[in-house]
């Protein structure tokens, strides 16, 4: 039997079959495409011959295009994740042909240059990279049908678009932004930062790892064609029975939900495992960084409340294609249930987007601020509150729908509760700013708009959360403004100080800081106009997701769109500004912010295997300056006592 | 002393990927629970409203329907292969279980017979449950019951063809020694998916063996809705259906 040196180690290897990588060296994302396309036009047809021609439905809509087009997404899918090669490892598995060190290293993308970011590639970092360009992709699809439906609700002196066309961009937009925001942190943060600065090697699982980015993007296509069959029209929730009722385009709706949450669901299950075995030496609880806590945090709700969130799409893909009557209240269904199913995931996803973003927060201001984090036990309980309460609060979307009225004050209670747990986390990022040294870069200045914008989501929400106030806000303009300072604000800009931080790290480059900023505060001030004047709006009284509206609201929507133009053209900066950097920008050493967590302590372009000798952890990595009286000093002492300090 | 084994890809030892595999396959199960928590929640929402009494028109998918009662030798015969699905998936567990503490002892050949007999016995029990869904004496769209059975029993069946896939994975990794004494963890973490297995067949054995009959009597009755046809005569107001129907 052969052997292989890792790490200095003689290690057995199974029998080699072929080159490393074996049929994995011929498969990539173009054979995935053919192979997706042409699975989905087999499908498609075959699922076609199952229908006489002309056959009609019960109200005389052709019955063979619900069936063909989910048969044609079946095909998409499978052909797809097949032509990547997602079902080689458990093929070779079953059939005993384990992978040797070498075909692991050919599967890590090692000497592969760029094409390994086209392949089925398992290195974690190569992955992060994957999960940012993936999720900019999206954001700026749906930043696209959001520069549409403001140019719709500008323009109010015609119709510029069909209005099934504007429901379906409605639609689309919404999903499209929901998912790129709960990757756009979780993902290349998640994947590329947190096992480095766990002091790992890799993810828990690398072929997981490889398998939630490739579905990820599987879960594309199929929301983009919908627009082409009749799209969303019924905004991202699809409330029954406007879901049942509407066109084909609601199956690509479906497939992209359902593929979207086994990507999210093995994602979490990676985070989760990796950040609970594979922390450095000497890394104890209390000495993890908080972003690492906030990336556990996001995958443990993401976890338990996205098959909620799949089964609501699965339930009504059934009721849809094969007669089920889960959400028909004729044949015993009920809307209700379509709406706890959806909104059980529709709220701790909120969180799935906001806490990251915070985390990445809480790691960039101790560095610019030369502070040590204020209260890091208060970060965890702030943290650990969110998760535990998030799980009940998602029925304050339900107040005005007449579902268990009795539920409303409970619900209401649990939502404001949660507001305390949001506070301390608040509270830890003024606190370790006050008085800090102040280093004014990109990432910091994100920090003060995440602020500004998360106040005036965060108050705007406590409205929302009363019930009596929801039943004058419930389904305006003001939810729309309030939702986008969450999610945007807050979300989105936290994202863009991120990348700014992160930048070096991931490309060993600098992020230009003139022209990101200049993006970054265009794009902060057309925020600020577009939403304040759609919470005036709201304040009015107008309806969201409606294409005609009153005279006494123009002025608003005019504001609104202009404010819009200016987002756009601020994320066009920002966008050009990373595109230069990291084709030409200023080279970055290794640790340019000088911050202390492990992921700023390996070389830039990080190793294949990160690190050459795995770190062992002696301290918080928030050492700066004047201790922080509340750090766990003592736990710490305790634990080196115990254990013994590592040498 | 024996040297431990060390995964080919890693250089770690096998003990360790295990321990971070175990804790992969518990957040994974965590997740699979959640989704079967969505369908059981589903059926028991369902059926403590009966909306429009339509939970189980006419009661026809229980008991007192004849072509169910010539298709099944006991009372409640709608249940019954979820039952004998559950059983035969026990059986496979414990199988596989019993194999796996053979091949302790340092008997290979008894993990690879006893994941064999596993494979055949889940393929029964896979053959049952398409036999179930097959000749349910109702079709989806016959009430909220019907739909929901449906739903539990494909997700039954999609966790059966998972689990037999993995059982003939372990029979043939252990023949070829990919799976031995001193590395018997991949056998394991099948036998601790397969306990699981058995667990969501048995909640949703629960729920339709338990709760059938609507405890919701007197439901919100929404009348029929039909195509507007302004040519078509009005209708006569006909009285709901009671329960009792």
């Amino acid at each position: 039997m052969s052997a292989a040196t890792i790490h200095q180690v003689q290690v057995p290897q199974p029998k080699q079959h072929g080159k490393p990588g074996g049929i994995m060296r011929h498969l990539n994302f173009f054979t995935g495409l053919v192979s997706g396309v042409v699975l989905a036009l087999v499908f498609g047809y075959v699922m076609s011959l199952q229908f006489p021609a002309g056959a009609l439905t019960a109200n005389f809509a052709n019955a063979a295009a619900g069936p063909v087009f989910w048969a044609m997404m079946v095909g998409w899918v499978v052909g797809f994740m097949g032509g990547m090669g997602a079902f080689v490892g458990p093929i070779r598995w079953l059939l005993g042909r384990d992978l040797t060190h070498a075909d692991a290293e050919f599967m890590a993308g090692k000497d592969q240059g760029k094409f390994r970011y086209w392949r089925f590639t398992t290195d974690h970092k190569v992955v992060g990279i994957q999960y940012l360009i993936v999720a900019m992709i999206i954001l700026g699809f749906g930043g696209l049908l959001a520069m549409l439906i403001r140019t719709e609700l500008g323009i109010t002196w015609m119709e510029v678009f069909n209005p099934d066309f504007y429901n379906s961009l409605v639609g689309t937009h919404g999903i499209a932004m929901i998912i790129a925001m709960i990757v756009v942190v979780s993902g290349p943060v998640g994947n590329f930062i947190v096992p480095l600065m766990c002091g790992a090697r890799d993810m828990a699982f690398p072929r997981l790892n490889a398998l939630s980015i490739w579905l990820l993007v599987c879960a594309v296509p199929p929301l983009i064609l919908s627009l082409l069959v009749g799209g969303i029209r019924d905004g991202w929730s699809v409330y029954q029975p406007l879901n049942a009722q509407a066109g084909p385009g609601m199956i690509g709706y479906q497939t992209t939900i359902i593929v979207f949450a086994v990507s999210t669901a093995l994602a979490s299950v990676n985070i989760m495992t990796t950040v609970l075995t594979m922390r450095a030496k000497g890394m104890t609880w209390s000495r993890t960084p908080i972003l690492i806590y906030g990336a556990f945090a996001a995958a443990a709700m993401g976890l338990y409340a996205f098959p909620f969130y799949m089964y609501s799409q699965i339930l009504s893909m059934t009721d849809r294609l094969v007669n089920t009557s889960f959400f028909n209240p004729i044949e015993g269904g009920s809307v209700w249930l379509y709406q706890n199913l959806f909104w059980l995931l529709g709220h701790p996803e909120v969180y799935v987007i906001l806490i990251p973003s915070i985390a990445v927060m809480m790691e960039i201001i101790p560095v610019f601020m030369r502070k040590p984090l204020f209260s890091y036990y208060m970060a965890i309980a702030g943290i650990v509150g969110v998760v535990g309460l998030s799980g009940l609060v998602w029925a304050h979307h339900m107040y005005m729908t007449g579902w268990a009225p009795q539920a409303n004050y409970p619900f209401m209670l649990s939502t404001e509760m949660i507001s305390i747990p949001v506070g301390f986390l608040v509270l830890v990022v003024i606190g370790t700013m006050w008085r800090g040294a102040f280093w004014s870069r990109l990432p910091m200045m994100a920090v003060f708009a995440v602020i500004f914008n998360k106040m005036i989501g965060g108050v705007t929400g406590v409205y929302l959360s009363d019930v009596p106030a929801d039943q004058y806000f419930h389904g305006n303009m003001f939810v729309t403004a309030h939702f986008h300072y969450m999610l945007m604000g807050a979300g989105l800009f936290g994202a863009m100080g991120g990348i700014a931080y992160y930048f070096p790290k991931m490309t060993g480059r600098y992020l230009d800081e003139r022209t990101g900023s200049i993006g970054f505060w265009t794009a902060f001030a057309g925020f600020q106009i577009t939403f304040m004047s759609m919470f005036v709006a709201g304040l009015q009284g107008q309806p969201r997701r409606v294409l005609q509206f009153d005279n006494m609201f123009d002025i608003s929507n005019w504001i609104s769109t202009i404010g819009a133009y200016v987002i756009g053209i601020g994320m066009l900066i920002f966008l050009a500004a990373i595109m230069s950097s990291w084709r030409s920008g200023q080279a970055a050493p290794s640790n340019p912010w000088q911050a202390q967590t492990l992921d700023w302590q390996t070389a830039t372009p990080v190793p294949l295997e990160n690190f050459p000798v795995l770190p062992v952890v002696t301290k918080l990595p928030y050492d700066y300056g004047v201790p922080d009286p509340l750090a766990p000093k003592k736990l710490e002492e305790q634990y080196d006592e115990k254990v013994g300090a590592p040498s | 002393m024996t040297s431990p084994v060390l995964s080919p890809t890693t250089g770690e030892p096998a003990s360790v990927i295990f321990r971070r595999d175990r804790l992969g396959l518990i957040f994974l199960v965590v997740a699979d629970f959640s989704g079967t928590m969505a369908l059981i929640i589903s059926y028991v929402y369902l059926w403590s409203l009966n909306v429009n009494n339509g939970w189980a028109p006419n009661q026809q998918t229980f008991g007192n329907n004849d072509l169910l009662k010539s298709r099944s030798p006991l009372p409640w015969a709608a249940d019954w292969p979820f039952w004998a699905i559950l059983a035969l998936t026990l059986v496979a567990t414990i199988v596989l279980w019993m194999g796996i503490r053979s091949m302790r002892s340092g008997h290979r050949g008894g993990l690879v017979a006893a994941a064999a007999l596993s494979t055949i016995i889940l393929i029964a029990a896979i053959a049952l449950q398409w036999w179930q869904i097959t000749t349910f004496p109702f079709g989806p769209g016959n009430g909220a019951y019907a739909s929901a059975v449906f739903l539990l029993t494909a997700s039954v069946l999609a966790h059966l063809l998972l689990a037999g896939f993995l059982v003939l994975a372990v029979t043939n990794r252990t023949r070829a020694g990919l799976i031995s004494s001193d590395k018997p963890f991949q056998a394991r973490l099948v036998g601790y998916w397969m306990v699981w297995v058995c667990v969501s067949i048995l909640l949703g054995a629960i729920v339709t063996t338990f709760m059938k009959d609507s405890p919701n009597t007197t439901p919100a009755n929404f009348g029929e809705f039909s195509l507007y046809n302004p040519d078509a005569p009005t209708p006569s107001p006909s009285a709901s259906p009671s329960p009792a129907q």
